[in-house]
């Protein structure tokens, strides 16, 4: 008789437990299953993947190619009209289809979250690791370094990376992912140090479990969870921040390339004769983030179910 | 050694290693400072001319401990596009954008704290689902868009409100602080102080939306969680009056994560001011300082990103510091 038989059996004789026994199946099998459940996070789920979509399809989805230098002359002298049948969305000051601006935008903004977030965790995790596993001096360099950098307030941050760089696409993705590196490292540096402390690392240690398997398999996977959740939400930050960088004239000069927060920039002048050219991106900005948010919320509670209220 | 004078103790290297990284960044930017003051029709001669007279040409340990004994003495140089002191704009300037902040955080928090309660007191009900696809909207709208929105709704098409500035330009009041409501009071002038406020109201409800988000869900967790403690119970047996429990023994403890939520906001406040001063043209540190960049107005970058930087660390001290008063555990760890 195997030891779980035994189990079973002593147990047998007690009263029967109320609602159905699961066996037990594995951290992320248990989050993936709370998630498909949870109901704002199937939407946010859908919500990005549209955008992946438009993002993927733009070419064939868009009216029109998103700049040209022929449209300027459609404008006939007025800016801008608004929503009509050729132009769903209305036309910009230059003349540009604006849904087709929009559509090609996508592209922009998940490419620069999905590069910039990447670029964080990856130097982020690397360093937290480092720190959180060694201890000691290379601990004290690396989190007082995290220390100073965090000092900084984040967009003031960017923005002062996106001056040293210049201008331009890559330029921007490096910057808000460097922004992200302190932020990563802290997390990770933080739940290494938690983990370690818990139990069920005791209780590997206790029953003589090799220290590489612990930090892999009982470690890393439990001190993962939230730099997971963060990393989706930074992603929603990513495209506000990206947005925040356009809009004040610090993003892509390329005008072949639409973003959402670049296409925001000049509206403010045009609030009055065609609000629909501030509104439209900027609903397409908050419809993203909202799908990150969603998922990144409902990852937290699947992860942890003991946080959901 | 005291938690205090730990916590300030550690503020020396931060504050070094954040004057160390400001003085790489101004000389690592294109073109470098001199070729920054002088502009792009510049010949090498005249470069290099200004590079000995600024000590340039020095070794970068020289120039940075000459930049440090000139920071200890408030001398902040002079910028390039206003030549005023930078000092001087920063006094100026620095308490608009406090003013903001202060009036954001003033709106968030009256109204998060509240909201978050009532929230967690209906569980479950309409008003808390609310809440939450509300904060959830909140949290996903960048401040920009929202300060365009506000702008286009109450003040383009309603016009109840000014859409830009801090005073109208008939309002003739002194200046002596440069909070302007509180010169307003000051001058003792109920006109300035109406006119100071009705600018105030939708930069302030722009900047103050992420943070009433946040706010919002954490005092509604915070409450949740409270809400079902021994203590809670126990006061609800002895038959303590309903309303004092929620006053004394939920909302005072549940306070405490809000706290320190509330202080992680200051740096998102300082952030989200640059988009927010460029929306409604608010004479502050973020337009300035965006212009700054704009411009390559070297000194005003040096000296304000620093200043701002200090401020920063600064009321993060205060606000740690405070928590350890609120939770003595703190001070213990």
């Amino acid at each position: 008789m195997s030891l779980s038989e035994a189990q079973a059996e002593s147990v047998g004789a007690a009263p029967p437990a109320a609602g159905p026994v699961h066996p037990p199946t594995g951290l992320w099998r248990d989050a993936w299953g709370r998630l498909r459940h949870n109901r704002s996070a199937v939407v946010g789920a859908a919500i990005i993947g549209l955008f992946v979509l438009i993002a993927v399809f733009a070419p064939l989805l868009a009216p029109e190619p998103p700049s040209s230098a022929t449209f300027l002359e459609r404008l006939g002298g007025r800016c801008c009209p608004g929503p009509s049948a050729a132009h769903w969305f209305g036309i910009d000051e230059l003349g540009r289809d604006e849904l087709s601006r929009i559509l090609y935008g996508a592209r922009t903004s998940l490419l620069i979250a999905v590069v910039s977030v990447s670029v964080g965790l990856t130097f982020g995790l690397l360093l937290g690791a480092l720190a959180g596993y060694l201890r000691g001096i290379a601990d004290t360099v690396v989190m007082r370094f995290v220390d100073i950098l965090l000092a900084f307030p984040s967009f003031l941050f960017a923005i002062g990376l996106v001056a040293l760089l210049g201008p331009g696409l890559v330029q921007i993705m490096v910057a808000i992912g460097v922004v992200n590196i302190p932020v990563f490292a802290r997390l990770l540096r933080g739940s290494m140090l938690a983990v370690r402390e818990s139990d069920y690392v005791l209780a590997a240690r206790s029953v003589g479990v090799p220290p590489h398997r612990i930090l892999l398999v009982h470690m890393l996977p439990n001190a993962l969870s939230p730099v997971i959740v963060a990393a989706t939400l930074a992603m929603a930050t990513a495209i506000i921040e990206a947005a925040g960088l356009g809009f004040l004239g610090l993003g892509n000069p390329d005008p072949s390339v639409p973003e959402w927060g670049t296409m925001l920039a000049n509206t403010p002048r045009f609030l009055q004769s065609a609000p629909h050219l501030a509104i439209l991106p900027g609903v397409a900005i908050v419809l993203s983030v909202l799908g990150f948010n969603l998922v990144g919320d409902g990852l937290r509670e699947a992860i942890d179910p003991k946080l959901r209220t | 050694m005291s938690y205090v004078t730990r916590r300030l103790l550690l503020l020396v290297p931060i504050l070094l290693g954040v004057s160390l990284l400001v003085f790489v960044w101004i000389r690592a930017l294109p073109g470098g400072p001199a070729q920054g003051l002088l502009g792009e029709r510049t010949t090498p001669e005249a470069v290099q001319a200004l590079e000995r007279q600024y000590g340039l040409n020095r070794p970068l340990y020289v120039q940075y401990g000459r930049y440090l004994d000139s920071l200890v003495h408030l001398q902040l140089g002079t910028s390039i596009t206003s030549r005023r002191p930078v000092a001087e704009e920063i006094r100026r300037r620095f308490p608009a954008t406090a003013e903001l902040a202060l009036a954001a955080m003033a709106v968030a928090v009256a109204a998060g704290i509240p909201l978050g309660f009532l929230a967690a007191k209906r569980h479950h009900r309409a008003f808390d689902q609310l809440s939450l696809v509300g904060s959830l909207l909140g949290i996903s709208i960048p401040v920009f868009f929202l300060a365009l929105l506000l702008k286009y709704l109450f003040a383009v098409r309603l016009g109840w409100l000014p859409s830009l500035g801090r005073l109208d330009v008939t309002t003739d009041i002194a200046h002596p602080t440069n909070f302007y409501t509180i010169d307003a009071v000051l001058a003792g002038s109920p006109a300035a102080l109406l006119d100071a406020l009705r600018h105030l109201v939708l930069p302030a409800i722009a900047l103050g939306t992420i943070p009433l988000a946040i706010i919002t869900r954490i005092t509604r967790a915070a409450v949740l969680d409270v809400m079902n403690e021994d203590y809670v119970r126990t006061a609800r047996a002895k038959g303590i009056a309903r309303r004092l429990v929620d006053r004394r023994h939920i909302l005072r403890n549940a306070l405490l994560p809000v706290s320190t939520v509330i202080g992680l906001q200051i740096g998102l406040l300082l952030s989200g001011a640059i988009l927010t001063e460029t929306v409604f043209a608010w004479g502050g540190m973020g337009t300035w300082i965006f212009d700054a960049v704009r411009f390559r107005d070297y000194p005003v970058l040096q000296g304000g990103i620093l200043f701002l930087v200090i401020v920063f660390v600064l009321v993060n001290l205060v606000v740690d510091l405070s928590y350890a008063l609120i939770d003595p555990r703190i001070r213990y760890r």
